[in-house]
């Protein structure tokens, strides 16, 4: 099983460049468990008949996918999700998700959603996150 | 051919029809391996530049580069290397399908003959069928196999897909993409004149919009629609006297307020924020949204 088409979704409105939206989302699926270590990710080609996107924007994902060490590729077989032990130090790791969430931060402010609102939404999608997490790995 | 050479490059281009000037100082540029949008009205001078690119028109003044050379002086080497496909497509009309492949195959150095019979069971095409017994659809779907099968460097697109039904359309964008764009990658350009931009919006890495033969925006996709956003706020009276300095366009209905930004979003934001809206959204403009509020740079311009 490959990670599947409908999980990756492309929405010309949200203004952050396409190859982004699909390293994000096919990120979450593989920290979600949408996607697991080892399991093939949709070939190139295919994915991006699929969401009618250029051949490169899915290639330049891909690219930035296997720079961070979510996927590595293999030649003639294809990308895989990558072992979870993320390869970057914890300062690094701390580093991209505070940029995550400064834009959160930002949207927030933008959407008048005060301090305590926003934690409590925080905390909200944390228990959900955890709870599918839970859920996949006792469905194994 | 050095890799920096941009596949097509024009430079104040000029052509006219009498006393009109179809294309009127237009310039643009094309990199390798970039799909190319070119966007205008009708007669905003797309097909004319188009034209000059294949040496069916010779231009007046300026000069249209592809691959490096002059389609003038080089028109063989030039055309043997793109593929084109017009809005109208005619074939010989007693010919069937496969001769008329046969026909354009015979003027090719190069033709990949696993994708012409793969296209033409993905097309459901019959290669016995006459070419005058084809639908427009259909039509276009052969002329689309003609283009690919060579795997030229280029594919000029001209109004594609106009008066196709929407699953040809569809396939036909998801063929550009699969069987011509995964052969040789990074490698393959497209550039396509289209009035149906929502539909290539995934596709396209830059554009140019053009008026009057004149080029009134060039951008990347992505920047473009990082640029151009609309803002909606509902207040709970109706606002009056909103300052909104620099915003493309303010469109105002009692309580509600729409707002295009041209790369001032969070400023305009922070305007409105001040006046504490019961609701505050903000999106990022399509490419077909891009094309019809670029009028308005004009004017503001």
């Amino acid at each position: 099983m490959s990670v599947s088409f409908m999980l990756l979704q492309i929405d010309f409105k949200s203004g952050k460049p396409v190859y982004l939206q699909l390293v994000d989302q096919i990120r979450y699926a593989a920290a979600s468990g949408g996607v697991r270590t080892g399991e093939p990710l949709p070939s190139i080609r295919p994915l991006a008949e699929e969401l009618r996107v250029n051949r490169n924007t899915v290639a330049k994902a891909y690219a930035e996918l296997e720079s961070q060490g979510v996927i590595e590729t293999i030649p003639g077989k294809g990308c895989f999700l990558k072992e979870s032990n993320s390869p970057f130090t914890k300062s690094a790791r701390q580093k991209i998700l505070t940029k995550e969430i400064d834009e959160a931060v930002v949207a927030a402010h933008h959407l008048q959603v005060d301090r305590d609102a926003f934690l409590a939404l925080v905390k909200e999608r944390l228990d959900n996150f955890e709870r599918k997490v839970k859920e996949k790995s006792n469905n194994d | 051919m050095n890799t920096d050479t941009p596949i097509i490059e024009i430079q104040n281009l000029s052509r006219r029809y009498g006393n009109l000037d179809a294309v009127n100082g237009l310039s643009l540029t094309v990199r390798v391996g970039k799909c190319y949008g070119f966007f205008g009205r009708n007669g905003a001078g797309k097909t004319t530049t188009i034209k000059c690119l294949l040496n069916l028109l010779r231009p007046d003044s300026g000069t249209a580069r592809v691959f490096g050379l002059d389609p003038q002086k080089d028109e063989v080497a030039v055309k043997s290397r793109l593929a084109y496909v017009p809005d109208m497509v005619a074939f010989y009309p007693w010919m069937t399908v496969r001769d008329t492949l046969e026909y354009l195959a015979s003027f090719r150095k190069h033709w990949n003959s696993d994708i012409e019979n793969d296209l033409i069971s993905r097309f459901h095409l019959d290669p016995k069928q006459k070419s005058s017994h084809l639908s427009k659809g259909q039509r276009t779907q052969l002329a689309l196999i003609g283009a690919i099968c060579p795997e030229p460097e280029l594919l000029v697109l001209d109004e594609p897909t106009s008066g196709l039904d929407p699953i040809v359309r569809r396939e036909f964008i998801e063929t550009v993409i699969g069987a011509y764009q995964s052969g040789d990658p990074g490698r393959r350009t497209v550039f396509v004149s289209t009035h149906l931009i929502s539909e290539f919006e995934g596709l396209i890495d830059e554009f140019t919009i053009i008026e009057q033969g004149r080029n009134l925006l060039t951008m990347e996709a992505d920047a473009a629609r990082d640029r151009f956003r609309k803002i909606r706020a509902r207040f709970s009276q109706p606002p009056a006297q909103l300052d909104l300095p620099g915003a493309l366009n303010v469109k105002q209905s009692g309580r509600e307020v729409e707002i295009l930004a041209d790369g001032n979003s969070e400023q305009l934001l922070e305007k409105l924020k001040a006046r504490s809206p019961e609701e505050l959204r903000c999106e990022s403009l399509s490419l077909e949204e891009i094309f019809i509020t670029s009028s308005l740079l004009k004017q503001s311009a």
